[in-house]
């Protein structure tokens, strides 16, 4: 498999549900609890696909294909149906456990949470694992706790004219050459630059990052600038969860010597860099865990959905 | 050669184009007069034909090892004479540095970063060897800053793709205990002052080992810990005649540095101490605090594996403090003295919690868990809540006013 190539030598012999590289449990099962009503985006990950999973999406895309050319047009919207959500349901259990997937037909067996819209009878196939993942959930869910983003405004900006004639912003051109402006809700700052780009920290949510970005490109525009708001984009999440246990740290280091960096002469807690999702993680002794460089929330709750069994595997002293 | 070209000293026309290196000439063949000669330089108006290429992209780089190199190797090897390092041990470093010399990087860096590239490389191969060196050694030796070196520390590791090893901790109490000039008798030490080292130093590793597992040392710089243990097993030895001497004095007849976090550790292992002498019977009764216990902490390390055992309770799960305090009395047993064949009244302390110290602190503020936002980032932002952030005409020309007042104050020119 593609992915079992790129892991070392010695992580391919670990018990532990997957390591760090690939992810153990689906983003997108229903037992997820998930803080606001946001839904997580899919992780891209087609290169994570086996080959074998290849071959059998392409195996039953061609079924698709002859049954379509056999059989009558209202047959055919049934079994295209039916066998995208068996092909979803598919996809998701071959997640799960990849080498039980040897037959080509499809399957009848519905996964917990997804129904088949049209009952059919098609020849069972080996049982598929449910999709429970192999350890439990952890139940504990990252708070975000600073987003970093982006924002064009579009046209050039006079800093001067900005710092006069604005209350909440800062500027010394000898420290640093951009505006300094905060608004109080939601709570956030910007850099303003000449350009006319803008960087705005400090709000807790994807939602209140825009939002405050809107508002500093009001503010600008009432200033009497021709400010737009192009290219919105989240740059940095950083967030922050207790899994409420202590961690012997100089264990995680021996063994995951490949991801870990731990230097308690330079700083007291663990620099973990996850490969997949490129999340870096700093874990401490007393258990609390700061994940940060996420574009998307769903990486934050995916890589520390990674790393809770690595941790609980620490948790005994003797 | 042929066209009419007579040599003015013997007349013959046999002339010879010879170059002498790289200067054209034309010899006379038959007695070696030079008839012309080509110009040895090149004028100006022929250089503005050639093109200058940089030294960095030329091939010169890769053809001999630059001063600049040449001199980082030099320190290596220098540092490693200084360190007083087993030969082996300079060639991987001077490999090292070599290897990272040829990442541009590296090469276009700042001096300070490549004399700080010397330590860190040096570093790395005691770190691999397992010989106890610490970053607050290197950065003492050449005088650089601790931020300087670690950032320029974790580039070259992620740089070379380099597995480093741990500090390793036994190895360092044994140099960093050597270190300490009490093992002989001098005029500035008192007599009852000296100790014998390997006494001092198998107590120490205990007391180390027994801070290690009670999540004393996790997370936190090595030498302090290192310090305090040293300090209290110096005391314990002879503590009748040690128990007045403070931690700084120690450290001052000792000719070592007192770390600052030292005290802290100090009193951090003294509470584990007290806990772990708890449970013994005998000590029970003399209500020990912070200062007699040290008397005791000979009979306290001889049985430090189950007396941490029932001393401690798990601080995960609550679960298993009953199985441990059975298990802890098993023990006792076990091991054969009257620490737990106690009267019925008496009874060893209830177990406290095993945490690290920053779990047991009260938490220095409330984390309140963020209240669920509806906040979809589209709403509509009224006009009112952006003059808030706006100058009235009035404000502005205040500001402009009182700026222009506080530049003719200070009389400096002040670019806005």
């Amino acid at each position: 498999m593609d992915q079992n190539n790129s892991l070392p030598p010695y992580a391919q012999g670990l018990a532990s549900p997957q390591g760090a590289m690939t992810p153990g449990i689906p983003i997108f099962s229903p037992m997820m609890p998930y803080g606001t009503g946001l839904t997580p985006q899919p992780i891209q990950n087609t290169s994570s696909l086996s080959i074998l999973e290849e071959q059998q999406r392409q195996q039953q895309q061609q079924q698709q294909q002859q049954q379509q050319q056999q059989q009558q047009q209202q047959q055919q919207q049934q079994q295209a149906a039916q066998q995208s959500t068996s092909q979803q349901a598919a996809q998701v259990a071959s997640g799960q456990a990849p080498q039980i997937f040897h037959s080509q037909t499809l399957t009848t067996a519905p996964l917990p949470g997804t129904t088949p819209l049209y009952p059919s009878p098609v020849t069972p196939m080996t049982p598929i694992t449910p999709a429970t993942p192999a350890s439990e959930s952890s139940g504990i869910v990252p708070q975000l706790q600073n987003i970093v983003s982006t924002v064009n405004l579009g046209c050039k900006l006079d800093l001067k004219t900005i710092a006069l004639r604005a209350r909440n912003a800062e500027y010394n051109p000898k420290r640093f050459a951009a505006v300094i402006m905060r608004i109080r809700e939601p709570r956030t700052t910007a850099l303003i630059f000449s350009s006319g780009k803008m960087v705005c920290t400090g709000a807790k949510s994807e939602e209140q990052s825009r939002l405050a970005a809107r508002k500093y490109a009001r503010v600008v525009q009432k200033l009497g600038f021709p400010a737009k708001f192009l290219d919105f984009k989240i740059q940095n999440m950083v967030g922050s969860c207790d899994v409420k246990f202590p961690i012997r740290l100089e264990g995680l280091v021996l063994t995951h010597q490949q991801f870990s960096s731990y230097e308690p002469e330079l700083f007291p807690g663990l620099i973990y860099r996850m490969i997949k999702p490129r999340i870096v993680l700093l874990i401490f002794v007393s258990g609390k865990v700061v994940l940060t460089g996420a574009k998307v929330r769903a990486e934050i709750y995916e890589a520390f959905e990674n790393i809770y069994p690595i941790l609980k595997g620490f948790r005994k002293t003797t | 050669m042929p066209g009419g070209g007579r040599c003015p000293d013997c007349g013959s026309t046999e002339l010879v184009e010879d170059s002498h290196y790289s200067q054209s000439q034309l010899v006379c063949s038959d007695c070696g007069c030079v008839v012309t000669e080509g110009v040895l330089t090149t004028t100006f108006s022929d250089e503005g034909n050639l093109r200058e290429v940089t030294y960095s992209r030329s091939t010169g780089e890769n053809e001999q090892v630059s001063r600049s190199e040449q001199r980082g190797l030099r320190r290596v090897r220098d540092l490693c004479r200084v360190l007083q390092l087993p030969p082996t041990f300079e060639d991987t470093a001077v490999a090292y540095y070599q290897q990272a010399y040829r990442h541009s990087g590296i090469r276009a860096a700042r001096l300070q970063k490549k004399e700080v590239l010397v330590g860190c490389c040096v570093l790395i191969t005691c770190r691999q060897r397992n010989w106890p060196l610490t970053m607050g050694t290197i950065c003492t030796l050449l005088y650089a800053d601790l931020d300087v070196f670690s950032g320029t520390y974790m580039q070259l590791v992620k740089l070379l793709g380099l597995d480093v090893p741990s500090l390793c901790l036994a190895e360092l109490v044994k140099t960093y205990c050597s270190s300490f000039k009490l093992f002989q008798a001098s005029p500035s030490v008192p007599a009852k002052y000296v100790e014998d080292k390997e006494k001092m130093l198998s107590r120490t590793l205990q007391l180390v080992e027994l801070a290690d597992e009670t999540w004393l040392v996790t997370g936190r710089h090595p030498l302090p810990v290192i310090t305090a243990a040293t300090f209290l097993a110096w005391q314990s030895l002879q503590p009748s005649y040690r128990l007045s001497c403070s931690l700084a004095r120690f450290c001052k007849y000792a000719n070592v540095d007192l770390p600052h976090p030292a005290s802290c550790r100090l009193q951090e292992l003294l509470a584990v101490l007290l806990q772990m002498a708890k449970q013994l019977a005998w000590l029970q009764v003399l209500k020990l605090d912070k200062r007699s216990v040290v008397k005791h902490i000979g009979d306290l390390l001889q049985h430090r594996h189950t007396l941490v055992r029932s001393a401690f309770r798990d601080g995960t799960a609550e679960m298993e403090t009953q199985e441990k305090e059975l298990q802890g009395r098993g023990q006792g047993e076990e091991v054969g003295d009257s620490s737990l064949g106690l009267p019925q009244g008496k009874q060893p302390a209830s177990p406290a919690l095993l945490l690290p110290p920053c779990m047991l602190k009260p938490p220095k503020r409330i984390c309140h868990t963020s209240t669920v936002s509806t906040v979809t980032g589209d709403e509509n932002i009224s006009d009112s809540e952006i003059e808030q952030y706006l100058r009235t005409p009035q404000e502005v020309r205040d500001f402009q006013r009182a700026q222009a007042a506080g530049q003719a104050g200070t009389s400096v020119p002040n670019p806005p």
